[in-house]
């Protein structure tokens, strides 16, 4: 299916006929870290200006933190101007770590006026959980600006809380991350499970004898986020309301080379 | 000595105090600062006061303060602060480090934009010393170490040309709005969240209010009225603040920034509200010191010890927020927290005058 929706023009841009699927590394399969959700407004902006502009906020930044990758935002941008040939792909990124929701919110307002972005990407709910943001007060203040967003035709993905063993068992984080979802689902916008992929990953390594430190799954969960995170934009552009859900779409058929 | 209880000190003393409080994000007491009921905050204070404490180094008209005397002090103080900067944010990153260790939780080591640190070293530590690299919640500093050494040009501005100091620095302002222009950040793709371009225009008006000739002593004259003129404009900025009455930024027309309320450009809305609430305040602490003169004895001797207590404020905000997270919040534990953080403030400014008459 997604071949042939690959196949297919969008905005009149070729694309390749196929993705490549997500690195092995990232590979988490059974795990829900794709929550797609059609893009009209990115769709619209390939169609019209064949320029996209994505502006990166919340919680921790997400531009380069390796320079010899050549860092995540890279990773985005370098696959969706693979992917459609001929688009022009801008990231702002005005991430400020350490950032409330409520405060973050009130930040993409202005941002998205400064910057006219299409899509935004917005790494929320862990900066809240380590400020002991009540859930209730985390979750309203999110649900508003993704329906600001919305009303101001702008898409969104919500990426979700960071992994860490410690908060697996804490009840807190867990009702934080329940609280992503739950926007995510009511409001019908893109997410990215980190937290999901980041822990199936552990466990695929402790499978295999190899245990990964906490640096090294801190690292593949923005590795593995802008991976996932890239080729669910693309999706995101070809999908047209498609009922959320897990699907084959987070983890596309390999290339063949 | 220790100069008695004054109104600057008074305000810079509050100024820290309210800054403590607001660094700790998600806190029970953040909500009854008046940033809650305000389009500025306390940064604009914090500021505008070291721009009006300008005033003591440049000197008096009659007796100005030699050009190279100027550099060497304000250079000096500069260096101070730029000292103070890099040993906080020191300790800060080895606080994460201890409290992700001692918590056995890696999140803390993401915290307040110092991942890059531990991914990043070799390059974030050089961004650092350079200050293109800055910690969440420790960022004004780095702004005050660059408007302390601009500050000889303002003083010398302003003794040259002093009709010209204001315009160029509102040239400077109005550029940086239109055109956008930012200070980045690096390793980290950003900017810096208090833009130095912006910010500048806070500082020199300080500086100039202070003055007893020009615009300050103009509106000095003219305080009354602009007192009766200010205070709607401060009750408005309570409304909008209070209701979240912003300007739509995607209805406002370009240049944007010039109608909407933006921080990192210090935004013309927050100035004048600022401007507005300075001059509603003007003669509040004349009243104050008659109702509660031991809290303006004590936010004075903060004040006075300003550098002292804003980087013990910095670094107890941040425990703060390490303390909460490790049990949980809560409104008993908000309260110890406030109270004792603004305890030990105190008793930070104590001790730096217990060593002043000391020696």
């Amino acid at each position: 299916m997604l071949a042939g929706l690959m196949a297919s023009s969008v905005g009149g841009l070729a694309q390749d006929s196929t993705m490549t699927s997500v690195p092995n590394d990232c590979q988490a399969p059974g795990a829900a870290i794709v929550i797609s959700a059609a893009l009209p407004n990115v769709s619209n902006a390939l169609r019209d200006r064949k320029k996209i502009r994505i502006l990166a906020i919340g919680a921790t930044s997400i531009a380069r933190r390796d320079s010899a990758r050549g860092g995540y935002h890279a990773i985005i941008e370098q696959f969706l101007e693979r992917t459609f040939k001929g688009v022009d792909v801008e990231i702002f990124n005005r991430g400020v770590s350490g950032e409330l929701a409520r405060d973050a919110a009130e930040r993409i307002k202005t941002e998205v006026g400064l910057t006219e972005a299409d899509l935004i990407l917005w790494q929320v709910g862990t900066p809240d959980a380590l400020a002991q943001v009540p859930v209730d007060e985390f979750k309203a203040a999110v649900t508003d600006a993704v329906a600001w967003l919305k009303e101001h035709k702008t898409d969104v993905a919500l990426i979700g809380m960071q992994y860490a063993r410690r908060m697996a068992d804490d009840p807190y984080y867990q009702s934080m991350r329940v609280a992503v979802q739950e926007v995510a689902k009511e409001q019908a916008v893109l997410r990215i499970g980190r937290y999901d992929a980041v822990e199936t990953i552990q466990k695929i390594r402790l499978q295999r004898g190899e245990p990964a430190t906490e640096t090294e799954l801190t690292e593949a969960g923005y590795v593995c986020m802008a991976e996932y995170l890239a080729r669910a934009i693309a999706i995101g552009l070809f999908a047209r309301m498609r009922t959320p859900g897990v699907g084959p779409s987070a983890n596309p058929p390999a290339k063949t080379p | 000595m220790p100069r008695p209880p004054n109104a600057v000190d008074f305000w810079r003393g509050f100024a820290l105090a309210t800054i403590f409080i607001n660094h700790i994000p998600g806190i029970a007491f953040e909500r009854f600062t008046y940033r809650s009921i305000s389009i500025s905050d306390s940064a604009e204070l914090f500021v505008f006061l070291a721009g009006w404490a300008l005033r003591h180094v440049v000197g008096k008209p009659e007796d100005p303060t030699p050009a190279s005397r100027l550099l060497f002090q304000l250079s000096g103080r500069s260096l101070t602060l730029y000292a103070a900067h890099m040993l906080i944010v020191m300790i800060a990153i080895a606080m994460l480090a201890v409290s992700a260790r001692v918590l056995d939780n890696p999140l803390l080591l993401e915290w307040h934009n110092a991942a890059a640190v531990f991914s990043d070293p070799a390059d974030t530590h050089i961004g650092l010393v350079l200050l293109s690299h800055q910690l969440g919640y420790f960022d004004i500093l780095p702004l005050y170490v660059v408007l302390l050494l601009i500050a000889p040009l303002i003083a010398l501005v302003h003794r040259k040309a002093p009709n010209w100091l204001l315009p160029l620095s509102l040239s400077i302002y109005l550029a940086s709005l239109v055109f956008k222009i930012t200070i980045p950040t690096w390793p980290t793709e950003g900017q810096w969240f208090f833009n130095p371009l912006c910010w500048q225009l806070i500082f020199v008006l300080g500086f100039t209010l202070s003055r007893e000739r020009g615009l300050g002593g103009w509106v000095r004259r003219n305080i009354l009225w602009l007192r009766l003129m200010a205070w709607p404009v401060v009750i408005g900025g309570a409304l909008v603040a209070w209701k979240a009455w912003w300007p739509d930024a995607t209805r406002v027309p370009e240049p944007k920034l010039l109608f909407i309320n933006g921080k990192t450009f210090l935004t013309p809305m927050r100035v004048l509200h600022f401007l507005a609430l300075a001059a509603a305040l003007s003669s509040a602490y004349a009243l104050i010191i008659k109702v509660v003169p031991r809290l303006v004895n004590f936010l004075s001797l903060l004040g006075r010890n300003s550098l002292y207590v804003f980087c013990a404020g910095s670094l107890l905000s941040l425990s703060c927020q390490i303390i909460r997270f490790g049990l949980r919040g809560g409104i008993v534990v908000d309260t110890v927290l406030v109270a004792a953080g603004i305890i030990l403030m105190g008793t930070v400014a104590w001790m730096a005058e217990w060593r002043q008459r000391d020696k």
